[in-house]
């Protein structure tokens, strides 16, 4: 017979049928069911086909650590793969596939690998498949991970959307069990901020599937009475369907929230999940234990299931496991199942103990088998009987279920995640949670404790003792009546089985069985971590929670060592898996990365740029003009037009810094590597700033608006990194130093106004003199503008190489003084410019960008030797900079390239090798750093770094680009292309 | 040009206000921010610091050791500006970040939760009481934040993020509305 539900029982709505399909066969379930008690009310035993074997597998549990019933939830982008069915909330409409099976779950021909499995041992991919080796990747890899496996994840988008959030708490509650409940309801009642997290829907855990009384009610009334109270209090929060899956630095918990998987269709103003970080002062693991399985022959046959799980499935979801059980068990937990079944209609054929006598007054029907032990069952996709070994005889025994009750172990996962690790305690033959945890203690079956009376006793207890360890004062909490209590001696745990045949299953997920263990003890894998490598045994999505302590037992066994010797493996996050939706939260898409705007964007906007990312800033690339067919085209409209008129670049996202405070002066001295001393007021001046290392960190122009104010440019990428460099130079190299700084980079609406018409349209809005002879080459000031409607500062410097200004004004304004300036030059022919044209500009000029400052150059490479003042007593850098390496006479040096047949060109990276020479790395001269197509020479010009470069003008070399299987051949010259003399500076 | 005059263009000009129930998201008049920053060493000025405001509530709010913010609804004139920063001196500089930063106000019974979406800082009142500021970051944004009413904070972003922290803010704000 196949499991049902039964007329009336448990906590489901009868009157609120929900509908659902099962590999595509319509099911009826009720609310309040999970998509595997509902399975089993439609007598569907046989869920899923094991991971190696593909042997036919049921429902194990009712919980987290289920290993067999992992199934597929939903369609398309919203399809999850590997879901406990256990875990999943029925909801109408809900579609479910089973996995790792063709043609079907009923029919798998991968079962044929039963047939082979005395081939397929543990670590058999270690030993069988050796030679020849080139066919592991083509064949054998592919065609195992064919046959064995888990479901398939989508490859479509998901729809849904997920965030994350930050609580805080004084103490966090994990688990809404009766150790939780009380120990919530007690600190919450003394005003501390608690916050209470459980991975089910409903709070109460065991409680809920409890037939004891608690103060004269029933245990689940119990649980939902006190959270309702708990809901009630302003200071506690309830999160239900949350999952804390790991314990980190700074008492801070990881925690999944569940929101809206239990519903068809997402409402799409919340997100499917949420992630969690929990700031506890305190936190309170109580999590309960975890029934550990027994291993038996035949062990993972449909039927088979926890003895918790079957009390659960039959009080909490009214459903029975069959009409003929037998419960096998170490402990009394086993009799309290019999009576429950049997209140319930259910025949419990045995009670097979292996124990001399039980420490509970059964009075059933069962009959009772003592100093027995079922050693192996018989069925095909369900089980059909059992055969129980007592007295050195065998029998065969007809059931259609059977519950296994092996002992607890207490979940104490996220108590070992900060490198403490688990402790063997004989007397409780469990491993418990390593003792003086900072800020975090076990309670309650976490901490191996038995009885719901003493369960609810120890929450409220430790949480008073928390919350009066916060100075709070705590009324105390009365004592809650139990009736019907179960009081579970620590049973003597029962490693291995006599009598056993078949496949007797350790870890149920990995197929890894008795024998395996064995295996791997026997080839020298017997310390643990060995043992679960070379087994698998605790791997996969349930991390061995149902296996691990089997798997230490038996291994402690087979060494004749106790477990403690043993020991466990090393406990991670996550406690059950997390998706990757809930760790990326809300960042994907067009929150992906935050945007970074300049104040003249919606300008560039407007005008038709088209835009480039650079880091988070969206920069204007080029602006095309209608008629205009490539990029090229516009670029070199823009370059000719910068030469020839004037043009306006939106610089806004270099990055100022605002240097004030009477060492300013000093302080630049000493960051910079040139002289910044003696820098009149109303200069501005080019600076080199290096590393420690000596190597150049960056560039960019300072200029001193006051005695002590100076406003310093860095480039747009290493912004914020000269903004730490500088904190770091003030605050630990230098704190004697009088120096203040603010970063002013969004202050400002920085444009370059350039070309040879700049000063005549620039005048138009500058209310003061900017003539050469009032506002020379590397003047600046502050300004007024528009007839003092605004002020700005006004600088004048080039990176064009032509008469050029770089005007900053309110970033709020920017927009319309950009305006203003295309309008006072629309005579002038004044054209908006973006990066690419910049770009073009400044390769012409020879100016260096960090392309060529790439973190390998000093300045003397890039022709900047003379700037490093010899007279200064310090300056980042200036140690280091004497290094021999680093004034050796075949460093790379900037040089200009270009192309013996201007109809050639060839690309930034590509390689200089000597005029004849093979392309080897022992040829390779340097590389090309920057190149552009330069409208002034007629051909493609470019900076490059090559070994004495400088002394290596007019020589003859080959450009060669492998990537692009490109060689041309070109010439070393002077990297200033443009008006080297630098006259159309100081026009 | 004499007679042009500029116009003035808000970061979140093209942003309206989010509001509901329990949940209000309002970009703020984009007046006046100015950064002081206190010579090192110098005795805690924030006394006196309180005579440049415009004696609004939180109108001086702290940033960082030695460092606070000026706020004020209205832009100051320039020569007023020219005048703070003369009187601050030399005990301390004062920078005009009234461009440079943009101020958000986030209201209602649910701007907590919101909040919490973003930045780890604690806000129940009992550690972040009115008055408080903190700098801190919302998703990857780095802010500065005040509790200034019981269930009102504001947020004072870089210009530049201003656009997209706003974007964030109202999805934070979602499920609320």
């Amino acid at each position: 017979m196949s499991s049902y539900r039964l007329p009336k029982r448990g906590l489901v709505d009868r009157d609120a049928p929900l509908s659902f399909t099962f590999d595509g066969r319509p099911m009826q379930g009720l609310e309040g069911d999970t998509l595997a008690s509902a399975l089993l009310a439609n007598g569907r035993m046989l869920v899923g086909r094991s991971f190696k074997y593909h042997r036919p597998r049921g429902i194990l549990t009712a919980g987290a650590a289920e290993p067999n019933a992992l199934v597929t939830v939903g369609r398309g982008g919203r399809a999850e793969p590997n879901t406990r069915a256990t875990m999943q909330e029925l909801y109408d409409g809900l579609e479910a596939r089973s996995q790792n099976r063709w043609p079907s779950l009923d029919v798998d021909i991968g079962a044929l690998n039963g047939l082979l499995s005395p081939f397929l041992g543990a670590g058999f991919y270690y030993k069988t498949f050796m030679w020849p080796a080139p066919l592991w990747e083509k064949l054998y890899e592919p065609v195992i991970r064919r046959a064995a496996g888990l479901g398939k994840a989508s490859y479509e988008t998901d729809p849904d959307a997920y965030e994350k959030s930050w609580a805080h708490c004084d103490l966090l509650v994990i688990g809404a069990g009766p150790t939780g409940l009380a120990a919530a309801l007690t600190a919450g009642r003394a005003g501390a901020r608690v916050i209470l997290v459980d991975e089910g829907s409903l709070p109460g855990g065991s409680l809920l599937s409890d037939t004891a009384t608690i103060d004269g009610k029933a245990a689940a009334d119990f649980a939902r009475d006190t959270s309702d109270e708990l809901r009630s209090m302003p200071n506690v929060r309830v999160l239900m369907r949350t999952t804390a899956f790991g314990w980190y630095d700074g008492n801070v918990f990881g925690a999944v929230e569940r929101v809206q998987k239990h519903v068809r269709e997402p409402a799409s103003h919340l997100p499917v999940e949420r992630l969690w970080r929990i700031v506890a002062g305190k936190a309170l693991l109580a999590t309960g234990a975890e029934e550990r399985p027994l291993v038996f022959g035949g062990n993972d046959r449909p039927g088979v299931m926890m003895a918790g799980a079957m009390r659960a499935y039959l009080n909490r979801y009214g459903v029975a496991p069959g009409r003929a059980s037998a419960i096998f068990t170490t402990n009394d937990t086993g009799y309290t199942l019999a009576q429950d079944l049997e209140a319930a209609g259910v025949d419990v054929v045995a009670i097979v103990d292996s124990r001399p006598a039980a420490g509970i007054d059964y009075r059933g029907r069962a009959r009772l088998v003592r100093e027995a032990v079922v050693c192996g069952t018989k069925g095909g996709k369900a089980i059909s009987a059992i055969e129980v070994l007592h007295g050195g005889r065998t029998e065969t025994i007809a059931v259609d279920s059977l519950a296994m009750a092996g002992g607890f172990d207490p979940i104490i996962h996220l108590a070992c995640h900060r490198g403490g690790k688990p402790v063997w305690s004989a007397e409780k033959a469990a491993f418990l949670a390593p003792g003086s945890l900072k800020g975090l203690e076990a309670a309650g079956g976490a901490a191996a404790t038995t009885g719901l009376a003493a369960c609810l006793g120890e929450g409220a207890a430790r949480a008073e003792a928390i919350v009066r360890g916060l100075g709070l004062s705590c009324p105390p909490v009365a004592l809650a009546k139990v009736e019907s209590d179960e009081g579970i001696h620590s049973p003597a745990p029962l490693w291995s089985i006599p009598g056993v045949k078949d496949k007797a299953f350790v870890d149920f997920q990995n197929d890894v069985h008795l024998k395996d263990i064995g295996l791997a003890v026997r080839e020298g894998y017997s310390h643990v971590e060995l043992a679960k490598r070379y087994t698998t045994s605790g791997m996969a999505t349930d991390q061995g929670k149902l296996s691990n302590v089997n798997a230490i037992g038996l291994i402690a066994k087979a060494r004749g060592v106790s477990p403690a010797e043993v020991g466990t493996t090393t406990f991670r996050p996550f406690y059950t898996p997390v998706s990757f939706g809930a760790l990326t939260g809300a960042h994907t898409g067009h929150h992906f990365q935050p945007v970074r705007k300049s104040p003249l964007h919606d300008w560039a906007k407007k005008h038709g740029a088209v835009f480039v990312e650079t880091g988070l800033w969206y920069r204007s690339s080029w602006f095309p003009l209608s008629g205009e067919r490539t990029w090229r085209e516009s670029v070199e409209r823009e370059v000719l037009n910068v030469r020839k008129n004037a043009g306006l670049c939106d610089v806004s996202m270099l990055g100022k810094i605002e240097i004030s405070g009477s060492d300013a002066a000093e302080f630049l001295n000493r960051v910079y590597c040139n002289a910044f001393l003696k820098l009149p007021v109303g200069k501005a001046r080019y600076g080199l700033m290096l590393r420690e290392d000596g190597f150049i960190y960056d560039d960019g122009t300072t200029s001193r608006l006051e005695e002590n104010r100076f406003f310093m440019t860095t480039t747009t990428a290493y912004a914020a990194g000269v903004m730490n460099h500088l904190e770091f130079c003030q605050q630990v190299l230098w704190p004697e130093l009088d120096v203040r700084l603010a970063s002013i980079t969004d202050q400002w609406a920085q444009m370059a106004i350039a070309g040879p018409k700049a000063r005549m349209i620039l005048q138009k809005i500058v209310d003061e003199d900017i003539s050469d002879a009032a506002f020379p080459y590397l003047a600046a000031k502050e300004v007024s503008l528009f007839s003092g409607a605004i002020h700005g500062c006004l600088f004048r410097i080039s990176f064009s190489g032509e008469l050029a200004y770089e005007l900053a004004v309110p970033a709020g304004y920017g927009e319309s003084v950009a305006d203003a300036l295309l309008e006072a030059g629309k005579d002038h022919g004044i054209m908006p410019y973006g990066v690419e044209t910049l770009s073009v500009l400044r390769i012409e000029k020879g100016h260096v960008t960090h392309n060529e400052i790439n973190g390998t150059v000093v300045p003397a490479d890039l022709g900047f030797g003379k700037m490093v003042s010899a007279s200064k007593p310090d300056f980042v850098g200036k140690a280091m900079l004497q290094r021999e390496g680093l004034t050796a006479p075949d460093r790379p040096q900037l040089v200009g390239v270009v192309p013996l047949d201007p109809q050639q060109s060839f690309r930034s990276g590509s390689h200089i090798l000597a005029k004849g020479a093979a392309a080897t790395l022992e040829n390779d001269e340097g590389y090309v750093t920057s190149s552009a197509h330069s409208p002034h020479v007629g051909s493609t010009v470019a900076l490059a770094l090559v070994k004495n470069g400088r002394n290596r003008h007019g020589e003859e070399v080959l450009v060669w680009s492998g990537l692009h299987g490109q060689s041309t051949p070109a010439r070393l010259c002077n990297p200033v292309f443009f008006d080297p003399q630098n006259e159309r500076l100081h026009v | 040009m004499s007679e042009f005059r500029p116009i003035l263009r808000p970061a979140l000009g093209s942003k309206q206000t989010v509001a509901s129930a329990d949940f209000r998201l309002s970009p703020l008049p984009e007046g006046t921010i100015i950064h002081v920053l206190a010579r090192p060493g110098q005795e805690d000025i924030a006394p006196l610091l309180g005579r440049f405001t415009d004696a609004a509530p939180h109108a001086l709010r702290p940033v960082s050791p030695d460092q606070w913010f000026i706020i004020s609804d209205a832009p100051i004139p320039h020569p007023e500006m020219k005048s703070l920063f003369a009187a601050l001196g030399p005990r301390a500089t004062g920078v005009d970040q009234s461009h440079g930063r943009v101020r958000i106000r986030i209201e209602g019974k649910m701007a907590r939760r919101a909040l919490s979406k973003g930045t780890a800082l604690d806000l129940d009142p009992s550690a972040f009481p009115i008055g408080q500021s903190a700098v801190t970051l919302i998703g990857h944004i780095a802010a500065h934040v005040t509790c200034v009413g019981a269930d009102t904070f504001e947020i004072i972003v870089l210009r530049g993020f201003a656009e997209s922290l706003w974007d964030d803010l109202a999805r934070m704000g979602l499920e609320f509305g």
